[in-house]
């Protein structure tokens, strides 16, 4: 069998598998390689042809194409061996990978490190238990994505969206840019599920209702769908009996979220955390398993391509580190919080001799207004931020000075001020 | 009469004024018409079950209504478009219905020299009751003994190894204790075991608890009564059927899709003309293996002596990761002590693909046609993960969707050559054990039919070319390291992963594509290749499955269907037509 050895494998040639692949170039890495099993890299950016991304990165707003395409030629110029069309089969707790591709047959890559950079998949109509039949024209909005903006074909005339997420939004102003008429974006929450700007920019300046605290029960039609049926949710996100109503479509477009794609992942032991999906990390990066890494949204699901590069940066540094042997590899403490919040990210610190500043990431569970974010190493106070408004699905972060031999957990906090 | 009359009254379901009100006819060869009006779904069903509790009737025409009920009817502007098409084919035989029964006609059929034509309605076989089942090869402990199912049910489960070898589906024998904890439980068990012993079930014991745990040894609790049957077995069942069809379709049967049957032409005598959708078939037999529209399709040659109703089924799958953890090796049982609408209560087992398998549901239907889930279905079948608490949880589940139970009054079998109308075959009230029974249900339509033909004077010769194996299809997924790089070096196409979820490579699509009968639709390359039957249910590789359709049937994407009928899923290119500009505010 074809073996190869490298320094650093990376699988995945998305947004996280590309920063990290340039990052690890920058800090002196020899051997990157990239296993991409589309037959171009980018990942799921290439079939993101609205702007808004890399406003913080390049200070631009660039299109998922150009943001990608920007890390493609760095990669190309630092020389990352990119191999597409290549499907991992197989990760082993060892690092070995078993990798497949029409054009080079079944390879073997026996890397010093792995850096995980899988992204996710979406959560189907039958995860989210809708009644009805099974016809034609219920998809995700990522497919329904693919088919419009990289087949050039439409997949519907009347769309329904489900779900109120950055991907329903985005997808919302795309299908009425294209002649698909959107009858509108219905979501089970009673608040908003994507970012505010996306609100803004894709239902109200292109007058989509947004049915808030409404959710499909029943798909009609036996071939293709011709209608559902829709009812009003209470607050724990239920049907109300009663409340059912009939639309007329026949295009269901579910952007009920994202789930991270670790199946790789388990098969090579990675402890993964329940919330996020995705495996358990320290500060560098780094999974369960020594050596493994993992950026980007197979990690957890990010709203922003920018902070999905800079985990990619960070995971790159931490394997570039681990290669050679400059990395802490002792004890870990778990990062605990309040139940304010629902996750915070990395989920664990490493026991170090070294002060170091590192970035958390986190969601709340609830919309908070004015609120003080709070991070504490037993007593200490190791980082603080107030946050004019913190709601869900935006995706909050800050920085901690984390001191050297941190004993006791880390425990970050938020609390509404009290006016 | 008056028994019928009284049945009615005593069966528990009717007020007496609603057994009063119902107006029964007896014909002479003892089928009874029943008529009038009902409240439910339910009360009909028990009225056509009474009906049947008198030994002497024949079978039950059940016409009653009840509201919101969805007759099946015809438009005869539709026969007479479908007439004006003209005779497309003429044939021997013709086979109306591709699902398991179907199909195994046809394979068994192809082995003599006879023209053969399978009629379809949908895009593919395969799209009714035989790929919503569980796929279980019961062993026959729970069919009532001196029925014809009960015959059928053990010499088709017999049969199963030899097709097995013969078509290479996936096929599982690996046994089955149904397990009992208190007495009404061991009431039920004690039962089956004898109904087995009658039904000349091989190897079925009533065995200690000790032995159960030797057998199992992550069995909990002490049942108190165990019953073994060796026997049982189970497949994918789409698998089956379309190894069947395309080993009929190897050995010359000819299969027409997308052709519904709006209507059978027939004088005694005479030829069948049979108009399809896609225009006329001339047959001198027809095999009515039509599912739940059997009744409808027998109506059409005025022997309609029985009538169907549907019952429905749920049946809810999880994702392979959980099989790992299940720990039992034979199919684990629990009967069930509440009667569950004469089915056989559902379960929670592994499919030979590794996914738990919980159902199926058992409701009665108003609509033949609605596949549509109920939320009453969906929750019984989440409820039988319970058998093996704590494997799964809801979260786990990957796919549910719902089939429909061509059930007769009499709750058997009904194959026979009609009385009506010379050379027609009944194949009807095929639900469950039918896919176990399969093997059987072919032999003897066979035999009938040939006895037929042979009093007609209608020389049947064997088909010499007959080939009864059909090439195990190649599983990327399943060979070693070494045996995937080999492939993959012959045929690089192998070497591309389609399906991320089930790994399923290009090869192997382009493979089902060029199989004796051709797939066109995504379903159809679902069922035949597993693309699609993942946790992401296709939402990954669908594009690619339309992609490779497209470009190996040389056809535009927008013509392909998802299914059945007009289920494109791509409508048009983004490119035509833009004559409406859209701006943001």
């Amino acid at each position: 069998m074809n073996e190869r050895i490298c320094d650093l494998l990376i699988i995945g040639g998305g947004p996280a598998g590309l920063s990290a692949a340039v990052e690890a170039k920058k800090v002196g890495c020899e051997s990157v390689v990239v296993l991409e099993r589309d037959t171009v890299p980018g990942g799921i950016l290439r079939q993101c042809i609205h702007d808004g991304f890399g406003l913080h990165t390049f200070h631009q707003t660039l299109t998922g194409g150009q943001f990608a395409q920007k890390y493609i030629d760095m990669a190309n110029e630092l020389g990352v061996e990119i191999l597409t069309d290549t499907m991992v089969l197989e990760l082993r707790e060892d690092k070995t990978v078993f990798a497949v591709s029409a054009g080079n047959g079944m390879t073997v890559f026996k890397p010093g490190a792995v850096i995980l950079a899988m992204g996710c998949r979406e959560r189907t109509r039958n995860q989210v238990f809708i009644l009805g039949t099974r016809p034609a024209g219920v998809m995700t909005a990522g497919e329904v994505q693919h088919y419009i903006n990289i087949d050039g074909y439409l997949p519907g005339k009347k769309a329904v969206i489900l779900g109120s997420g950055d991907i329903g939004l985005i997808m919302a102003r795309r299908m009425k840019l294209e002649g698909i008429e959107v009858e509108g974006v219905y979501a089970r929450r009673s608040t908003l599920g994507g970012l505010r700007r996306n609100a803004v920019q894709c239902l109200d300046d292109y007058d989509i209702p947004l049915h808030l605290s409404t959710t499909v029960i029943e798909v009609h039609g036996e071939d293709r769908l011709t209608g559902l049926t829709i009812a009003s949710t209470d607050s724990s996100k239920k049907p109300i009996p009663g409340t059912e109503r009939y639309v007329t479509c026949d295009l269901l477009v579910l952007a009920m979220g994202l789930i991270p794609e670790n199946e790789l992942s388990k098969g090579a032991g990675i402890e993964l955390d329940r919330v996020t999906g995705g495996p358990v990390l320290d500060e560098n990066f780094m999974t369960s398993v020594e050596g493994i890494f993992a950026a980007g949204n197979v990690a957890t699901v990010f709203d922003l391509v920018d902070y999905v590069a800079v985990t990619g940066t960070k995971a790159a540094q931490g394997a570039v580190a681990y290669l050679s042997g400059r990395l802490n590899k002792g004890k870990k403490a778990d990062v605990e919080h309040d139940a304010n919040i629902s996750y915070v990210f990395p989920q664990k610190l490493v026991l170090s001799e070294q002060n170091r500043t590192v970035q958390l990431f986190l969601r709340v569970r609830h919309p908070m207004g004015l609120s003080v974010l709070k991070v504490e190493a037993g007593n200490v106070i190791i980082g603080k931020k107030t946050v004019p408004v913190a709601l869900e699905p935006e995706m909050l972060s800050i920085e901690v000075k984390v001191p050297e031999n941190t004993g006791e957990t880390v425990r970050v906090s938020i609390e509404e001020v009290q006016k | 009469m008056e028994e019928i009359r009284r049945l009615l009254r005593e069966c528990g379901a009717l007020t007496k004024a609603q057994a009063e009100d119902l107006e029964i006819f007896v014909r002479e060869d003892n089928v009874v018409f029943i008529s009038g009006r009902l409240e439910t779904v339910e009360q009909k069903v028990a009225a056509g079950h009474a009906v049947v509790k008198a030994e002497w009737v024949r079978n039950v025409v059940n016409d009653i209504r009840v509201p919101g009920e969805k007759l099946f009817s015809i438009d005869p502007k539709e026969v007479s478009a479908c007439r004006s098409k003209g005779i497309v084919a003429e044939s021997d035989v013709v086979i109306i219905g591709g699902g398991i029964s179907g199909c195994a006609i046809a394979r068994e059929l192809s082995r003599y020299e006879l023209n053969v034509i399978l009629v379809e309605a949908g895009s593919d076989v395969c799209e009714g009751a035989s790929k919503a089942n569980s796929g279980a090869i019961h062993p026959g402990h729970l069919v009532k003994p001196g029925t014809l199912k009960a015959k059928l049910n053990v010499e088709g489960n017999a049969m199963y190894t030899e097709w097995a070898e013969e078509l290479g589906f996936r096929f599982i024998r690996n046994g089955q204790l149904t397990l009992a904890y208190d007495e009404a439980a061991k009431a039920k068990v004690v039962h089956a075991y004898e109904t087995a012993v009658k039904n000349g079930v091989p190897g079925v014991e009533l065995i200690s608890a000790e032995r159960a745990k030797e057998m199992e040894p992550a069995l909990e609790g002490e049942p108190i009564a165990v019953l073994y049957t060796p026997t049982m077995g189970v497949v994918e069942p789409y698998e089956v059927v379309i190894a069947l069809a395309n080993n009929a379709a190897r050995n010359g049967v000819k299969f027409m899709l997308d052709s519904r049957v709006v209507g059978i032409d027939h004088n005694d005598g005479e030829d069948f003309l049979v108009i399809t959708k896609q225009g006329c078939v001339k047959a001198k037999y027809v095999v009515d293996a039509a599912g739940i529209h059997a009744d409808d399709i027998a109506e059409m040659v005025g022997d309609k002596f029985y009538s169907l109703h549907p019952r429905r089924g749920t049946i809810v799958l999880y994702d392979k990761a959980k099989i790992k953890d299940y720990p039992f090796t034979h199919r684990i049982s629990y009967l069930p002590v509440k009667e569950v609408a004469d089915s056989k209560g559902g379960g929670f087992s592994p499919t030979p693909e590794g996914n738990m398998n919980a159902g199926p549901s058992a409701t009665e239907s108003l609509d033949k046609d609605d596949l549509g889930t109920t939320m009453q279905d969906l929750d019984f079948a989440l409820a039988r993960a319970n058998n093996c608490p704590g494997l799964v949880e809801k979260k786990d589940v990957i796919a549910f969707f719902t089939g429909i139970r061509a059930c007769d009054y009499k709750e058997d079998f009904i194959i026979e050559m009609s009385a009506k109308a010379h050379g027609f075959l009944h194949i009807a009230g095929i639900q469950s054990p039918g896919l176990a029974s399969a093997p059987a249900v072919a032999k003897m339509a066979v035999s009938l039919l040939a006895d037929t033909m042979v009093s007609d004077g209608f020389e049947i010769k064997p088909f010499n070319g007959f080939e009864p194996c059909e090439p195990r299809k190649t599983e990327f997924r399943d060979l070693s390291r070494e045996e995937q790089e080999e492939l993959v070096r012959k045929d690089p196409s192998y070497g591309r992963v389609v399906c991320r979820c089930e790994t399923i490579t290009e090869g192997e699509i382009v493979e089902a594509i060029r199989s004796p009968l051709t797939p066109t639709t995504v379903d159809a390359i679902k069922r035949r290749t597993r693309a699609g039957m993942g946790r992401c249910q296709g939402g990954f590789c669908r594009q690619k499955v339309i992609d490779i359709l497209s470009r190996e049937l040389g056809i535009d994407k927008t013509q392909i269907r998802l299914k059945s009928g007009e289920s494109f899923i791509l409508l048009r290119n983004t490119r035509e037509n833009t004559s409406k500009e859209v701006r943001a505010k």
